[in-house]
């Protein structure tokens, strides 16, 4: 690598006395400057546009904030009555979250030891690839499968058959329509079960090979290992999967609204039509004419959304750059025989 | 055989204990193995559960679209409902003008900032890095909000707004991408360069550009994949257009939005439009996956035999 | 590696004998350095018997037809170059290569346990051996105490009395007790390199292992820390026998009752070409080539 760089660099064979005059010429013609000015440029745009968006905003939802204060996160979506708030669909988000979280963690937790540590490698591979091709579908053709599939058999097997279950009936009354929060719970746990997967089985599979046959010397099975010594291990990644997830559950917009039953008032079971954030957004938006306050209040809906998104997506990520715990690193490095795994290596930072 | 002090009742000689571990690991033995085979089968179970969505999907999207594609279907605009000859042509054309846009505005930008963050590690580039890993977080129905109270509002509903909003959804992933690229460049190469008497910029696009090419292709290519299939940033943005539209300014449509406009829709036909439409986009999202990958494979390979 | 083939080895390789010489003549019985035990063949049952065991993964043949008869009790080290199959013979004693696409053939009885018999459970096998790797490897998300007992609980162990005393019983053979008995809570990885691997040895010695495979225990320690590793190893033979693999000469002549020297054959696979007594190992080998070898490495 290194002297194909340098020789690219050279420009030439080396000793070439035409060199020195090029430099000079290429410093003279200020390539420096403009080359920081592209630089400081690439990063003002960036700047400038995630200003313009907190701004645009905020100054588009200032009339609903305004006029409902503090309020919006509890008061419900009723434009009869001039009332803009968000907490229905607060619930609606946090509900169809959480119950899609329940679903797709231990789903998505399952697959990744089976594919990290109990399948074979050669079977782990390929099946890996088809769960991580699940996160390139898009979400609408998502949606399309949740609304024009998923519904039909929800109304006609599923939630019949959820409300036949003893216990469990308790969270399944109302007729089974089909659309409800239930069916978006699942299109989402679905939609992230992909981020789960991938993230967790690739800290699981960052768990030190040594510390996996110090477990099977010390007599473990091969299921002892993977749940006292492996997850343990990746716990911090799983942690930071999880976290992720729940980000992209809450902001999923268009899939939730083609199955989720649309309803603006509270939801009284799994199986009731509701809404969340998104859904009331990709809805309530094209319905408000420019300029009421209802368009404001729609605008104000982003604003909750974003600040709980943000929130959770911080959380994610700074679990997920989180370094080793301070605690001096297991012996001295070196040696580093078969079983010996390097230090995780930290970010080379590069200065000039 | 030594005999240990214990704080715990009496003592127990190193012998007998190592009898009573002998025997409870061959008592136990059998339940721990039956406990890692019940564990490995429920595995298993997930695995499935993870798998019958794709595979369902997958199995509906090619059932149900393949039978609605056809070559009017590629080039014709829609028909009203009934009417023959019904085609998403012009949808197809507005993903590729909005999409195409949207990299014309994102990648330099993510160049540009990228580069910004590599080169001056401390607070300012730690500021650009709060700021995609914030914007990554965010929905993409706030960026289609944003776009539409930006450019909506000022120029109208445009293909244009559609392209902004589709590179402010990427711009981010982008500049992670190329950070993540651009780093995994040796800082020999950077000082191998700068000691033999290089400006930065020649060093930067002769050393680090070049060696990190391969990853900054996958990671812009990536961000365009997750791009095509974004409804929400256009929903708002772009209208939809029932005619080929060229023109950036003037409202247009895209495929996901054509799948959400015929989806909701009862008549069996559109259900087909939303089918087929779904086919195209997402062969199309594979095979910007795919080349995202192996143009990354071919640059690498080049890298290596020069 | 070869001396001949140097044009100083000669004088070097004498220097280095006479230098192994005067540590071992030292005080005319070398006592300090070999334990006086009865020598290997005459050892009561042994622990370990290896027989025409080849370990290969895939096409590559690591090491070759070893047989070999550990002598209970006895600390036993095998010695050689880098690559000559020592450490797949350590690992095919407690069927370690399972998981790693190793195949081993030949037999190793554990006592009169078939170790690669058809009903026999590798988790029986190695909770009958204990095993300490090259770097100390604590499990980093488990405290000191439960790395100690974490070998029982693998093992079905529940009985909270059983753990406590069992733990304390291998930290204090392990030196380690007075160090850790206030931080028995705390982080394993907390601890510094040496005592970590003492923590390993005291986590493998928690199961109350017939044998004791180590596995260059010192390769990543500092003198200091090696040392009390090594006095350790001469006092775990009380309890167990132990199968060191070392490189370092000093090391096994320093605490090894008998020796196995493995070396390279011609087609670059590794053999065991001579086994017995230490004392008898370096002074006087049988083989020209584990002279060559002895005398070569050493200095």
């Amino acid at each position: 690598m290194t002297p194909v760089a340098t020789a690219d660099l050279c420009a030439g064979p080396a000793g070439v006395p035409g060199i020195r005059q090029s430099l000079e010429r290429n410093r003279l013609r200020g390539n420096g400057r403009l080359y920081a000015g592209l630089r400081w440029g690439g990063a003002a745009v960036f700047g400038v546009v995630f200003v313009a968006l907190v701004v645009t905003l905020l100054q588009e939802s200032a009339a609903d904030l305004g006029h409902m204060g503090i309020s919006i996160l509890w008061r419900g979506w009723r434009p009869a009555v001039g009332e803009y708030g968000a907490g229905v669909f607060i619930v609606g988000t946090l509900l169809t979250t959480a119950v899609a979280l329940a679903l797709a963690i231990p789903v998505g937790l399952g697959t990744s030891l089976l594919l990290a540590e109990l399948a074979p490698r050669w079977l782990a591979a390929p099946l890996q690839a088809m769960v991580e091709f699940l996160a390139a579908v898009p979400s609408i053709v998502v949606g399309l499968w949740g609304l024009i599939i998923l519904n039909p058999l929800f109304a006609r097997d599923v939630e019949p058959f959820l409300k036949h279950v003893p216990v469990l009936d308790a969270l399944f009354h109302g007729p089974p329509l089909g659309a409800s929060i239930l069916l978006a719970s699942v299109v989402l746990a679905i939609m992230i079960l992909p981020t789960i997967v991938a993230l967790s089985r690739l800290s699981m599979a960052g768990v030190p090979l040594a510390d996996r046959e110090a477990g099977m010397a010390l007599a473990a099975t091969r299921w002892q290992v993977a749940r006292r010594v492996v997850v343990p291990g990746a716990r911090r990644g799983i942690r930071a999967a999880v976290t992720l997830a729940m980000g992209r559950a809450m902001g999923e917009a268009i899939a939730v609204t083609m199955v989720v039953g649309n309803n603006t008032a509270l939801p009284h079971s799994l199986l009731s039509p509701g809404s969340t954030l998104g859904s009331a957004i990709v809805n309530s938006f094209s319905e408000a004419l420019p300029g009421t306050l209802q368009k404001s209040g729609v605008v104000a809906l982003v604003v909750v959304l974003l600040a709980i998104s943000v929130v959770v997506n911080a959380g994610g990520q700074l679990l997920m750059r989180a370094r080793t715990p301070p605690v001096p690193p297991r012996g001295p490095a070196g040696g580093g025989g078969a079983s010996g795994n390097p230090p995780a290596p930290a970010d080379s930072e590069i200065r000039l | 055989m030594t005999t240990v002090p214990s704080a715990l009742g009496p003592p127990v000689t190193a012998s007998w204990r190592r009898e009573l571990v002998r025997q409870q690991a061959r008592r136990r033995l059998e339940r721990r193995r039956r406990l890692g085979r019940v564990c490995t089968t429920l595995c298993v179970g997930a695995l499935c559960l993870s798998l019958a969505p794709l595979v369902s999907l997958v199995f509906y999207i090619v059932a149900r679209g393949l039978p609605a594609l056809s070559l009017g279907f590629l080039v014709h605009t829609p028909t009203p409902e009934g009417i023959p000859g019904n085609g998403i042509g012009n949808s197809i054309v507005g993903t590729v003008i909005v999409v195409g846009l949207a990299m014309v505005m994102a990648v330099p930008v993510g160049l540009a900032a990228a580069l910004f963050v590599v080169e001056r590690p401390g607070k300012l580039s730690g500021v650009v890095r709060f700021v995609a890993d914030v914007l990554t977080g965010t929905p993409s129905i706030a960026i289609g909000v944003f776009a539409y109270a930006l450019l909506v509002l000022t120029i109208g509903y445009s293909g244009l707004a559609g392209s902004f909003a589709l590179a402010v959804l990427m711009l981010p992933i982008m500049v992670r991408a190329n950070e993540e690229a651009m780093s995994t460049v040796p800082l020999d190469l950077w000082e191998a360069g700068l000691a033999l008497g290089s400006r930065r910029p020649r060093v930067v696009r002769s050393v680090v550009l070049r060696t990190a090419l391969p990853g900054i292709v996958t990671g812009n290519l990536l961000a365009m994949a997750r791009a095509i299939g974004e409804t929400a940033p256009l929903i708002f943005t772009i209208f939809g257009s029932q005619f080929y539209v060229f023109r950036p300014t003037s409202p247009m449509s895209a495929m996901p939005l054509t799948i959400y406009d015929n989806a909701t829709q009862l008549y069996p036909s559109a259900q087909q439009t939303a089918w087929g439409t779904a086919f195209v986009l997402l062969a199309l999202v594979i095979v910007a996956s795919v080349l995202a990958r192996s143009w990354a494979g071919y640059l690498n390979r080049k890298a290596r035999v020069r | 590696m070869n001396p001949v083939h140097e044009p100083d080895g000669a004088a070097r390789a004498d220097h280095t004998t006479a230098t192994l010489a005067t540590h071992l003549a030292q005080d005319a019985d070398p006592a300090h350095l070999v334990t006086p035990r009865p020598a290997a063949g005459a050892a009561p049952a042994p622990a370990v018997t290896l027989e025409d065991v080849t370990v290969s993964f895939g096409q590559h043949v690591a090491v070759r037809q070893a047989s070999l008869a550990l002598g209970a009790n006895r600390v036993t080290a095998l010695v050689g170059p880098s690559g000559c199959g020592k450490t797949s013979i350590l690992r095919a004693v407690n069927r370690l290569h399972d998981h790693t696409g190793g195949t081993v053939t030949g037999t190793v009885h554990l006592g009169d346990l078939d170790v690669y018999g058809a009903g026999t459970s590798p988790e029986l096998v190695r909770s009958r051996v204990g095993m300490v790797f090259q770097r100390p490897n604590p499990f980093p998300t488990m405290s000191v105490f439960d790395n100690v007992v974490s070998g029982l609980r693998f093992n079905g162990v529940r009985s909270k009395s059983l753990l406590a005393e069992a733990g304390e019983a291998a930290l204090r053979q392990a030196a380690l007790w007075d160090i850790v008995k206030d931080r028995l809570r705390d982080p394993a990885l907390r601890l510094s390199g040496g005592q970590q691997q003492r923590l390993c040895i005291a986590r493998a010695l928690a199961v109350e292992p017939e044998v004791l495979l180590m596995d260059e225990p010192c390769s990543s320690l500092d003198p200091v820390a090696t040392g009390k590793i090594e006095t350790l190893i001469s006092e775990l033979s009380a309890y167990v026998t132990v199968v060191l693999v070392t490189h370092n000469m000093f090391q096994a002549a320093r605490v090894a009752d008998d020796t196995a020297v493995f070396l390279l054959g011609d087609d670059r696979v590794g053999e065991l070409v001579e086994f017995g007594s230490t004392a008898d190992v370096f002074r006087s080998p049988k083989e020209p080539r584990t002279q060559a070898y002895v005398t070569g490495h050493i200095g």
